[in-house]
């Protein structure tokens, strides 16, 4: 296991509540929110207790790697799109693969080592989740390591 | 003088300001400690409580609190010249919004992530959060009914913007469907659709869409036929899941909020428009408001913010992962709308041609309160024909970004009100307003509508009351903003430490605030205007209780501070 260097997995989720340009409003439903129909985000709520479960799965069985867990809105695309394109080019992708590494990355659920998208589009059960990032990671793993 | 000269100057000072103010803040008043263990670590569940980098929490932040609001108040308030609404949107975002939005996110964090409304209470009193309820009621009436009459001038104004800002319901139900149920990639799909929303301008424009006919048949004013279509609209988008339109629209909005904050700024620097409008407004007609104190409620997005302590605690203040992050959330989330307000100040000064267009178009405070957005989406037309961009379509962008910010605001609005009604519904006990979403949904809507419409149904072009309305508006963010002030004075002073730099801010909010509700009063009376004169004056008697308790939860706290040692723990 490279233990030192260090990784970035990036779980995507849509955050409750969370509505853009809406100014004076922004935020002001779901659970955290004092104002508003917490049922509202329901269906938001459902997939963060299941992304939950999958980071603290994450955290637990990489307690001591050096991995960075950063759980991310899809509409946040001004920090997601450069980070992901970082980080797979500093994986050496080609420039096709990134741009499908992107393109699968904004997506309602993803997880994302290192800018390699493991799962789109639903979230993964946490056995699941574990089992592709370290797999992932030990196959990069530099030869001799 | 070249508009980029002022976007350099007031961009340094943003930058200094972050640099030495916000550091001041953080060291000292605030005493952020790295090794504070923030909610995100203490309660980390990767649900709620997650500790997340500053650059990805300030993006949620950000996206959040920017909008529409922003943009109007300084589009009016050029009214008394450039300076003036200059100078607040600068010193307002570095002096006050920036301690108001950390304060507000270091409160919370210290205090286990609890939202604004529960540290009022627990901080000043149970009382007080009452006062924070009914202020955010009025706040959320008007916020919906200043924003029907922004969209319908727009409407009026741009009849191209119709097809478009119309087409975005479909494209975005399109995107919800492939994102939500079909779990696809939602990258390509929302610039696909943005690039369909800004190709349906030229078929905009060629199809213009007018309602003056319906107006006419039914013998009253476009603006009204606009405001009630608008109304219309929201009562049936507020009952729709958020996953159905809300919130596939946001994927929308999150990239046209950038797109729109780039074509003004590259805009600006690529053609070096110069600022037409006077520094200072010598030529304002008698009657008009002063300058003292109706800026300072006219700009109330953009220079500060009560909504900003929302979305500070509650949501923000749980994903912290470091407490010194807090200066970089907080304090840059103001910078970012203070420069978005910065950019409309200068669409409407420097973007709006000449001399003579600028005082046409700001010759009294009617017609500058009425024309603002149109005078902001002229500006940006011009700033985006700098970028080779036809100005027509410009105006169009501009408007179809207005448009849309606007809808998203009085969605989540009107769905606030319905469920704020329920539960007076709760409270006095008619069981209809608790269980029948239809008739809630009616209510909060019919309430808006009615100060939208009122006084100019079919009346004389400018006897709307939308510069009243906006003003009124402006009064009770500044009084959320007051509020959440006094919490964040109130602990920092229990703590032994100088609150001058909330006091400051708070002292001057409140002053300008009651002084303006009280002219105001003065006003409506001397015009008949009955139904603003009854708002005014609730809001006059909010003001005046949030300074009582203001006082005397500082009265309060004098008594903690002398019981606490100096440079005891935070906690």
């Amino acid at each position: 296991m490279s233990g030192r260097m260090t990784h970035r997995i990036i779980l995507v989720r849509e955050w409750d509540s969370q509505t853009a340009a809406s100014g004076c409003c922004g935020r002001l439903g779901g659970e955290n929110t004092e104002l508003g129909d917490p049922n509202t985000y329901r269906h938001n709520r459902e997939e963060m207790e299941k992304m939950g479960a999958v980071y603290r799965a994450l955290r637990e069985d990489l307690f001591d790697e050096e991995v960075e867990i950063t759980v991310v809105d899809p509409r946040n695309v001004v920090w997601l799109i450069p980070s992901v394109l970082r980080d797979a080019r500093k994986r050496g992708l080609t420039i096709r693969d990134i741009f499908r590494q992107i393109n699968r990355g904004v997506s309602y659920n993803a997880v994302i080592l290192d800018g390699k998208v493991l799962f789109s589009g639903h979230v993964p059960t946490p056995d699941d989740a574990v089992s592709a990032v370290r797999s992932e990671l030990e196959a990069m793993e530099p030869v001799g390591a | 003088m070249p508009a980029v000269f002022v976007v350099i100057v007031v961009l340094a000072a943003y930058f200094l300001a972050y640099r030495f103010y916000s550091r001041y803040l953080a060291q000292k008043v605030y005493m952020l400690d790295k090794s504070f263990e923030t909610p995100a670590h203490e309660f980390e569940d990767g649900v709620d409580y997650v500790p997340t980098n500053k650059h990805v929490l300030f993006g949620h932040h950000f996206t959040s609190v920017a909008g529409a609001a922003p943009i109007v108040g300084p589009a009016i308030a050029v009214f008394w010249g450039w300076l003036p609404a200059l100078l607040w949107v600068t010193l307002g975002t570095i002096f006050a919004a920036g301690v108001h939005d950390m304060g507000s996110l270091v409160v919370s964090v210290r205090n286990k992530g609890q939202n604004i409304g529960t540290l009022t209470s627990n901080v000043i009193n149970p009382r007080a959060r009452t006062l924070f309820l009914i202020i955010i009621f009025f706040l959320l009436t008007l916020v919906n009914a200043v924003f029907a009459v922004v969209m319908a001038i727009l409407f009026e104004a741009n009849p191209g913007a119709v097809i478009p800002a119309t087409l975005i319901i479909p494209i975005a139900i399109i995107i919800g469907q492939f994102a939500y149920r079909g779990r696809g990639p939602i990258l390509i799909p929302a610039i696909i659709a943005v690039a369909v929303l800004y190709a349906s301008i030229p078929i905009g424009q060629a199809f213009p869409i007018q309602v003056d006919g319906l107006a006419n048949a039914l013998g009253t004013d476009t603006r009204v036929v606009w405001i009630v279509i608008i109304f219309a609209y929201t009562w049936f988008a507020s009952r729709l899941p958020v996953w159905l339109l809300l919130q596939p629209r946001d994927y929308i909005n999150s990239f046209q909020l950038f797109i729109a904050l780039a074509v003004i700024f590259l805009g600006i620097a690529v053609g070096f428009d110069r600022i037409v409008a006077p520094a200072v407004n010598t030529d304002i007609p008698a009657g008009s408001p002063s300058v003292f104190p109706f800026l300072f409620i006219t700009i109330a997005c953009g220079a500060i913010s009560g909504f900003h302590s929302l979305v500070a605690s509650g949501t923000s203040s749980k994903q912290l992962e470091n407490e010194e992050d807090a200066r970089y959330v907080g304090y840059m989330g103001a910078v970012g709308e203070g420069s978005l307000a910065l950019g409309s100040l200068l669409a409407c000064t420097a973007g709006i041609g000449a001399f003579a267009a600028w005082s046409e178009s700001y010759a009294d405070f009617g017609t500058a309160s009425d024309g603002a957005v149109g005078n902001f989406t002229q500006g940006v037309g011009s700033f985006a024909s700098n970028l080779g961009i036809p100005e027509a379509m410009g105006v169009i962008f501009a408007a179809v970004v207005v448009i849309t910010f606007a809808g998203t605001t009085m969605d989540t609005g009107i769905r606030l009100q319905r469920y704020i009604i329920q539960e007076i519904g709760e409270i006095v006990n008619v069981r209809p307003l608790t269980r029948n979403i239809t008739l809630t949904t009616t209510v909060g809507v019919l309430i808006p509508m009615g100060l939208a419409l009122y006084p100019g149904g079919g009346g004389e072009p400018g006897s709307f009351a939308f510069g009243s309305l906006w003003r009124l508006f402006g009064t009770t963010n500044q009084l959320t903003a007051g509020l959440a002030l006094t919490v964040v004075a109130v602990w920092v002073f229990t703590r032994n430490r100088n609150p001058l730099a909330q006091i400051v801010p708070l002292t001057f909010l409140l002053a300008m605030t009651t002084y303006a509700l009280f002219l105001q009063l003065g006003q409506f009376f001397n015009e008949g205007e009955w139904l603003l004169l009854v708002v005014d004056a609730i809001i006059f008697i909010l003001a005046v209780w949030l300074i009582i308790e203001a006082i005397a939860a500082f009265n309060r706290a004098r008594g903690v501070r002398g019981r606490a040692g100096r440079g005891a723990s935070p906690e």
